[in-house]
Parts: C-alpha cells; sequence; structure tokens
C-alpha cells in the first residue's frame, strides 16, 4: 500500500494505492493522527486505486472517522466503487462514512 | 430488520466435510494471505466476484492464527472446504480456547443492525467495531459483521467454538428466457 499527500488549499488530500489488508492498514491511521497533530482540520481520502480492502482497512477507516467526527474536524471520503464498495457494504457502513463521488466534489464540499 | 445471527450447533449440515479438500497451516500471520490464495484457487471463477470470496476466507483464517491459536507457530489451522458454481462452503478449526463471547456478539450486532434499522447513526457510533480486552489496535472489530451477510446459507460454530463454518449460496446463472 502506497500512501501519497497532496494539498488544495487548506485541504489535504490522501491518496491510497493497493491493498488496504491486515499488514498495511496501520499506516494510514498512524499517517492520519500525525497530521491530526500538525493541526490539519479538513482530510480527503481517496479510494480509487484501492485494489483489495479487509476488515483491518475497514477498521483503520473507522478509527479515522470517528476520531475525526469528535474532534469536530472535517472527512471525506472519495471514490469508493468495486470491491471496496462491496465490502463497506457487507458492513453495512455506507451511510456511516462520510463520502463524495470524486476528489474534486469533496473538495467543493469541503 | 435482519435478524442474522450466529449460531452454535456442533450438529450442522455445514460441518459435513465429505467431499471436501483439506488443507493445515502453521499459525502464521504472515502468510494469512498467502495461505488463502492456496485455498481460493480451487474455487471456479464464477464465484470469485471482486476478491470478495478470497477477503471473507482469509478473515476467518486470520481469526484462527491470530485469535485462536495467538499466533502460536506450533498450533496449526485445519482447514476443509468445497467449492462449486453454486456454493462455498468453509470450515476451519484452531487449537485456541473457543470464541466464548458469541452470545455477548450476537446481543452487539443486534443493537448495531437495530441502529442501521433506526438510521441512527450517531448511535450506531458505538457498534461500529466489536471490541474484548484482547483487541489490539490492529484489530478492526468489523469481520464478523460482513462475515455474517457474505455468508448467506449460515455462520456455525460448535458449541466449544474454536471451529467455524459458513457457506454461502451463489445464484445459478440464467441461460435463457423463459417464453410462455
Amino acid at each position: 500500500m502506497e500512501l501519497k499527500i497532496r494539498k488544495s488549499s487548506n485541504i489535504y488530500i490522501i491518496d491510497i494505492q493497493g491493498e488496504m489488508d491486515l499488514y498495511n492498514s496501520y499506516k494510514l491511521k498512524d499517517l492520519v493522527m500525525k497530521m491530526l497533530e500538525k493541526k490539519v482540520t479538513k482530510f480527503i481520502i481517496n479510494l480509487d486505486k484501492v485494489e483489495y480492502i479487509d476488515s483491518s482497512g475497514i477498521g483503520a477507516l473507522i478509527y479515522i472517522c470517528s476520531t475525526i467526527k469528535k474532534m469536530n474536524l472535517q472527512l471525506l471520503v472519495t471514490n469508493v466503487h468495486g470491491s471496496v464498495k462491496k465490502v463497506i457494504e457487507l458492513t453495512k457502513l455506507m451511510g456511516y462514512f462520510p463520502m463524495a463521488a470524486t476528489v474534486n466534489d469533496a473538495i467543493k464540499n469541503l | 430488520m435482519s435478524n442474522k445471527m450466529i449460531i452454535i450447533d456442533d450438529k450442522s449440515n455445514i460441518f459435513n466435510t465429505d467431499g471436501c479438500f483439506y488443507k493445515e497451516f502453521p499459525s502464521d500471520l504472515r502468510q494469512v494471505r498467502y495461505f488463502t490464495l492456496l485455498i481460493v484457487q480451487k474455487a471456479p471463477p464464477e464465484i470469485k466476484e471482486l476478491n470478495l470470496l478470497e477477503q471473507q476466507i482469509s478473515e476467518l483464517i486470520k481469526n484462527a492464527v491470530k485469535h485462536g491459536n495467538k499466533c502460536d507457530l506450533n498450533k496449526k489451522v485445519k482447514i476443509w472446504y468445497f467449492f462449486s458454481k453454486e456454493e462455498a462452503r468453509i470450515i476451519v478449526e484452531d487449537e485456541g480456547k473457543g470464541f466464548l463471547k458469541i452470545r455477548e456478539w450476537n446481543e452487539f450486532n443486534k443493537k448495531r443492525l437495530q441502529c442501521l434499522h433506526e438510521e441512527n447513526f450517531e448511535e450506531l457510533g458505538n457498534y461500529v467495531s466489536y471490541r474484548t480486552p484482547e483487541s489490539d489496535d490492529r484489530d478492526g472489530g468489523n469481520a464478523m459483521f460482513a462475515a455474517l451477510e457474505y455468508w448467506n446459507n449460515g455462520l456455525v460454530f460448535t458449541e466449544k467454538a474454536n471451529k467455524i463454518g459458513v457457506s454461502k449460496k451463489f445464484p445459478k446463472n440464467q441461460r435463457g428466457i423463459d417464453i410462455n
């Protein structure tokens, strides 16, 4: 799994590529926690290039989402499709994660 | 509202190993995905939709390796499996003391489904991840919720609860159009 950060004004976009599985998912959690320490307030997590996700990956997203909600900061998850969408649907969390269709849509909404 | 739950039944048909393939693995967490691929390669392509079968089997093996056998390399995970175009069935047994909190988990899941039914996303936040004192940072706490949905033909534990059996039925392909 590869994580890349880019910026659009004060919004930080995390592009994830590869497999969000039991071996990798903690890296995303660690990265977001570090960004929170640096006072980032607006996040976009872009799942467009995620080829595989398991319960650890979903768990990382839940942890990030609940932490950001508790701190009253902003997060949008984008480009949820394919197997990622299927796995989120199995956990019935499509309504729990704040989502936007694309990164551009998310930028407009944050 | 969905009322799916984990069943405890030593005599369930899902535990019938007739015609199943069998493999056993050491409890090496680093190799869980590799072991999973060795199992899934026997499945016909029709039922491997979007890696979901692989992902769901990997969760079962991970649970056995990590929560059952506590990653003790001397302990084995035993797996029986059967695949056809219409069904996937897996039985996974570990040498641990069993998933002793099934009833508690079912109660937790009932509350989760209630929140979903009422679209109470505020309260749902308390039920998105099932955790025990033994859970660690890398446990998502959501694998069994998805498993119960995916394995639509049953998810059963033995009374000792160190053995899980799951089954999924796949719809038969429509091969033609019925004309009256």
